[in-house]
């Protein structure tokens, strides 16, 4: 994939003079990417130990309505300062290992979810608390833990898959 | 002082130092525990603060198990990343300020939780569960800018 036009483009906006120019600009960014991967992490705790079966008598109904939401907001956090990264060293950041693995995964946690929103929930909503969830579902919820822990691995190796 | 140099001398700081990829392995597993813990913690706390209120706060008990796997994940961790530099961690403001912190967070999930059970005030479970969420956030903060404030 020829990623240089992508690049320059990158290296030309606003949010790259940004990142450069101000030192704690990077920092603070950082510190939002942590805070965010917390709250994502945590969310999906929360919803994917229910279904796998772990904290069974957590209501479905509610943990879907509630911390689906706050992952997608954390998600969306993570997008942004991911971006401003991004922006602030392309050259680095495109033929990175690391972050090429951790982009290809974050696609398949992506798809992951997306099998989990439109094949499993409707029918995860109606469980009773303390009931168990589908045996299709369980793999979903167990593979959505693994794929992001593989996410944050892949991103705190990044700086050390720098050839 | 001189526990500090015999560690950083010992084993596990010779490995640390100068094994290729046991640092940031080591790391990766300090942020996956921290994702874990931190992520219980904040996701306990938030329904204590009134979100998600329809769940009970019973049912995340089994939950709690999995927050202290990812604690201690990163305490085994840490104290190995600590070996690498004890010396000078020791004495690094951002590296104190982080460890008071988690402590103080620790501390503080107990007491939420003890307010929980008891089923205290509103008001004392709630800015119990601030005060806890704020700990672990500042434990955070200060554990990433340790590599900006040396």
């Amino acid at each position: 994939m020829n990623w240089e036009p992508l690049a320059i483009w990158l290296s030309e906006t606003a949010l790259h003079d940004a990142m450069v120019n101000y030192s704690w600009m990077f920092p603070m960014m950082e510190t939002f990417h942590f805070l965010g991967l917390t709250v994502l992490f945590g969310s999906l705790l929360v919803v994917d130990l229910r279904v796998v079966g772990l904290v069974k008598f957590i209501n479905m109904r509610e943990a879907m309505s509630y911390f689906i939401p706050l992952a997608i907001g954390a998600f969306a956090v993570n997008l942004i300062s991911g971006i401003s990264f991004l922006c602030a060293d392309p050259y680095s950041y495109f033929p990175n290992l690391g972050f090429q693995w951790k982009m290809g995964m974050i696609v398949v946690a992506g798809i992951n979810a997306l099998w989990f929103w439109f094949g499993e929930h409707a029918e995860l909503k109606q469980l009773a608390d303390g009931q168990d969830a589908p045996f299709r579902a369980k793999v979903i919820a167990l593979a959505s833990i693994l794929i992001w822990v593989i996410v944050i691995v892949l991103g705190r190796m990044i700086p050390y898959l720098e050839f | 002082m001189d526990f500090l140099l015999w560690y950083e001398e010992g084993p596990i700081g010779i490995f640390i130092r100068e094994s290729l990829w046991g640092y940031p392995i080591t790391l990766s597993a300090h942020a996956v525990g921290m994702a874990t813990v931190m992520g219980v913690v904040v996701a306990l706390n938030l329904r204590v603060l009134g979100f998600a209120k329809g769940l009970s706060v019973a049912a995340f008990d089994k939950l709690f198990i999995i927050g202290w796997i990812g604690f201690i994940i990163n305490l085994v961790s840490g104290l190995v990343l600590f070996a690498g530099t004890a010396s000078s961690y020791f004495f690094q403001g951002t590296f104190q300020l982080k460890i008071g912190a988690i402590l103080l967070g620790g501390i503080l999930m107990k007491l939420v939780m003890n307010a929980v059970r008891a089923n205290k005030p509103q008001v004392n479970q709630k800015s119990l569960a601030f005060a806890c969420i704020a700990c672990w956030t500042v434990g955070m903060v200060t554990g990433r800018l340790m590599a900006y404030l040396v």
